[in-house]
């Protein structure tokens, strides 16, 4: 995992819980507790922070992950204000990923290991994003998708029609914007 | 998000707290330090990224350019490397032509998804704008960069039905220029937003560079194609390339044998405008004469639709050629030589002079008696020669009957060089009497026969006229000179000189070529030094030939020749003009009425013409000769009009020197 997703983490973390919270949960989770952007760090040290978390506020580690995908989005808005500032939804942010932003994001960080989301559209008009990662970060993603339509002043839906956390074989989002 | 206390330590006491607050601050700076190194890095990592996946590229296109001479086959795969390192589904290229006013597409273009973009890709690949109209259009007028953000909010656009039909939203076109002229457009769509537009600039403008290399590269090698194939001065094909056409022409007849025509065209007088005026106006007028040639021929074109295409060439110094591929219509083709000499007519401006440069033309169609081009060209060429021989503004076709007659003739010149190489020329001598007391010979008219190694002993009516029109007659007469006057000298030498006694003479025939050439004078002045023969024994017959080319100067060389005491006489008076004002003006000593007249001398009129030619030359005090007596009953007729001297069959037909200077000896001795 890049070192910038720690950072997100910590900074989400310590704006919402301030700086002794953090320092708990690395603590807790044995992690080192300082991370550079340009790093890798071990996936088991993210998720067992995550995990640090959850019990500590008493969430799901799912509930953790979409509040901190929500919660990065204007973290991330700040530091790469180019890729959104191409857009003017979030509905055409998002079907960006592939194409523009994962792209640039290997520019920066070489050897990152970007999920490849599938697009499709359902018969009922909902956008369908199709995700399968030995990660399973789904949850991330439903966080990041939340945070975006906010940065966007979008209201969206997203449901879980498949996950792999269910035995399905792959995550499958229904996005719906209102 | 729900939001709950982490159970956090508080402070042990006062001067932890500040502690803790310094520590705190510190670390945000720590922080602050290190996000701020991370951006450094980070961008300094974007951009090698980006620099080496750019140079990668180039190194890609610059790679095939160099390995590729074919421009449209490196401009393909330019179009196909920067459409997938960039993402974007159409890259499509264009030429600029029409001295810039135009930009049109090469059908050299890329497409990600030809499918989804077929009507795109068939209303761009073909597609031709004038300077300002759509995309490429506007970059060809601005010369710089052009974007389009949103395809769909562009009324100028045009094509922008097909794009949006195939859902690209994002364009941009770059110029390719070399130095400062633009040559080339490329143009590339997208179905996403072009980002990054610094980036994409400085990779585009990096590949235009390399392809406007490859198009000058294209044209450097077009250009010494170009010039070694064409005339450098009108711009025509040359031999080198009309030889090609004519063999491809020829080539494409297949089983057919007609429709194949080549027309040489020799300019009329060019040398002697070049000698006049100089090279500068020689080559004007040659300039001049392409365009009017040109004209002339595409007017031809369209005016016969039938006749094929035509191919004018410049193959020499003044010499043209126009090949005809496919002819169906013969007279076609010499209405279009009359064209062409109709075009000439109209005089040329050369240093504030009108110079009119005819020319002669020859033609040869195909047929079934050629194996080659060459010898339809070699016809051709042979027909403009006797175009040329029969005066200016002529066009002759090539005939077999006229192949046969000019072979012939050239076979006769190779041997009348052989026959002067070889000495195989000889005199005889035909006494020449005075016909009032006697006759008593005077002298003789020396005449030239060829003993022809297989046709036996000619006479100057097979091969004189040859000698003329080949030059040899230069060569030929100057031998005649000096032989005759050797065979004199020797004469004289047997005889002894008596004192006052008259010693015979010999008379000799200048044709009008040996007569004008510049040395002449010198060289009968030679001949006569070397022989030893005295110069009132040396006669020199002309026709009026020579006047007619160059009166003033045959004046000249009369008076200088007579000025030593050497005799003239004008031959075969009385045909031909018979000009009186030659006699006025041109210093003679002797007429020589034509034997035709003494042949029909029995005819009045016949004898009424000897008659007035007798008291011409009485009263202008020369002396009269007539040829072709050939019975008793002319001669004595002849003496009884007065007829000084006289030769023919009946007094003593030709013979060779030993024969023909016993007679001296008969005549001394009786």
């Amino acid at each position: 995992m890049k070192g910038i997703v720690f950072n997100l983490l910590e900074e989400a973390v310590t704006m919402e819980h301030g700086d002794a919270a953090w320092l708990h949960l690395v603590e807790q989770a044995a992690g080192r507790g300082t991370y550079s952007s340009l790093a890798s760090y071990p996936d088991a040290e993210l998720l067992g922070i995550v995990d640090q978390a959850a019990a500590a506020l008493s969430l799901s580690v799912p509930e953790v992950l979409r509040w901190f995908g929500e919660a990065a989005m204007p973290l991330l808005a700040e530091r790469f204000a180019g890729l959104f500032e191409l857009h003017r939804s979030s509905r055409s942010f998002i079907l960006s990923i592939n194409d523009i932003i994962h792209p640039e994001v290997r520019k920066l960080y070489a050897g990152a290991a970007c999920p490849h989301f599938h697009f499709a559209e359902a018969e009922d008009g909902r956008l369908i994003l199709g995700y399968q990662s030995q990660r399973q970060l789904c949850n991330l993603a439903h966080g990041f998708i939340l945070g975006a339509a906010r940065h966007f002043g979008d209201a969206v839906e997203v449901e879980h029609l498949s996950c792999t956390h269910s035995a399905d074989p792959f995550c499958r989002l229904a996005l719906s914007w209102t | 998000m729900k939001h709950a206390q982490f159970p956090i330590r508080e402070a042990a006491g006062d001067a932890d707290a500040v502690l803790v607050d310094r520590l705190r601050r510190q670390l945000q700076q720590e922080r602050r330090a290190r996000r701020d190194a991370e951006a450094v890095a980070e961008r300094g990592l974007r951009e090698l990224y980006e620099s080496q996946v750019r140079l990668a590229l180039l190194q890609r296109i610059t790679d095939f350019a160099n390995q590729s001479n074919d421009f449209a086959d490196v401009l393909s795969v330019a179009l196909k490397e920067i459409c997938l390192h960039m993402g974007w589904e159409f890259g499509n290229a264009m030429r600029v032509s029409d001295n810039g006013s135009t930009v049109t597409a090469c059908d050299t273009w890329f497409a990600s998804d030809p499918e989804r973009l077929f009507a795109f890709v068939e209303a761009s690949r073909r597609l031709s704008v004038e300077r300002g109209e759509g995309l490429p259009g506007r970059v060809l007028r601005d010369n710089h960069p052009h974007w389009i953000d949103d395809i769909g909010e562009e009324g100028w656009f045009l094509r922008r039905a097909e794009a949006a039909d195939a859902r690209l939203i994002s364009a941009c076109a770059f110029p390719i220029c070399i130095r400062d002229e633009l040559v080339a457009i490329i143009e590339f769509f997208s179905s996403k937003p072009m980002v990054d537009k610094d980036a994409i600039l400085l990779t585009i403008t990096q590949s235009a560079t390399q392809l406007g290399r490859v198009i000058e590269r294209e044209r450097a090698r077009a250009t010494l194609i170009h010039d070694a194939l064409h005339d450098a001065m009108t711009g025509l094909p040359n031999r080198v390339l009309l030889d090609e056409r004519c063999r491809e022409a020829f080539r494409r007849l297949g089983t057919a044998s007609t429709g194949i025509a080549l027309m040489v065209i020799d300019l009329d007088g060019f040398k002697a405008i070049n000698d006049k005026y100089g090279h500068h106006a020689g080559d004007a007028l040659l300039v001049e004469a392409t365009r009017r040639f040109q004209a002339a021929i595409a007017a031809f074109e369209q005016a016969n639709p039938r006749a094929g295409h035509a191919t004018l060439a410049r193959v020499g110094g003044d010499e043209f050629v126009v090949l005809l591929d496919s002819v169906a219509d013969c007279a076609a083709v010499e209405r279009l030589a009359e064209m062409l000499h109709d075009v000439l007519r109209a005089p040329t401006w050369v240093d504030n002079d009108q110079v009119a440069a005819g020319a002669s033309i020859g033609i040869a169609h195909s047929s079934d008696a050629y194996d080659d081009v060459e010898q339809i060209r070699r016809d051709a060429d042979l027909a403009m020669y006797e175009a040329k021989a029969a005066g200016s503004g002529r066009t002759v076709t090539f005939t077999d009957a006229l192949g046969t007659t000019v072979r012939n003739r050239m076979a006769l010149e190779r041997d009348l060089r052989e026959a002067i190489r070889d000495k195989q020329f000889l005199l005889y001598y035909q006494p020449i009497f005075s016909l009032s007391d006697g006759p008593s010979l005077m002298g003789y008219e020396a005449l030239i026969r060829w003993q022809h190694p297989t046709r036996g002993l000619l006479d100057p009516g097979a091969f004189i006229e040859a000698a003329e029109e080949s030059g040899l007659i230069v060569f030929i007469g100057d031998w005649v000179l000096r032989q005759g006057c050797s065979a004199l000298a020797r004469l004289h030498k047997r005889i002894g000189r008596k004192d006052g006694s008259t010693l015979p003479f010999v008379s000799i025939n200048i044709a009008p070529q040996q007569f004008l050439q510049p040395n002449f004078a010198q060289q009968v002045q030679r001949v006569l030094i070397e022989t030893d023969v005295p110069p009132d024994c040396l006669r020199l017959e002309v026709t009026e030939g020579v006047a007619i080319i160059d009166s003033e100067r045959t004046r000249q060389v009369l008076e200088e020749i007579r000025a030593w005491g050497v005799r003239t006489s004008l031959d075969d008076f009385g045909t031909g003009y018979s000009s009186l004002s030659y006699l006025q003006n041109l210093p003679f000593d002797t007429l020589k009425i034509d034997r035709s007249f003494v042949a029909s001398i029995d005819d009045p009129k016949s004898r009424n013409i000897i008659r007035a030619i007798l008291d011409l030359a009485s009263n202008l005090n020369l002396s009269v000769v007539a040829e072709g007596i050939e019975s008793q009953a002319q001669g004595r007729t002849l003496i009884e009009m007065g007829c000084e001297y006289g030769q023919g069959f009946h007094l003593g037909i030709p013979l060779d020197e030993k024969s023909a200077f016993a007679l001296i000896d008969q005549q001394h001795t009786g």
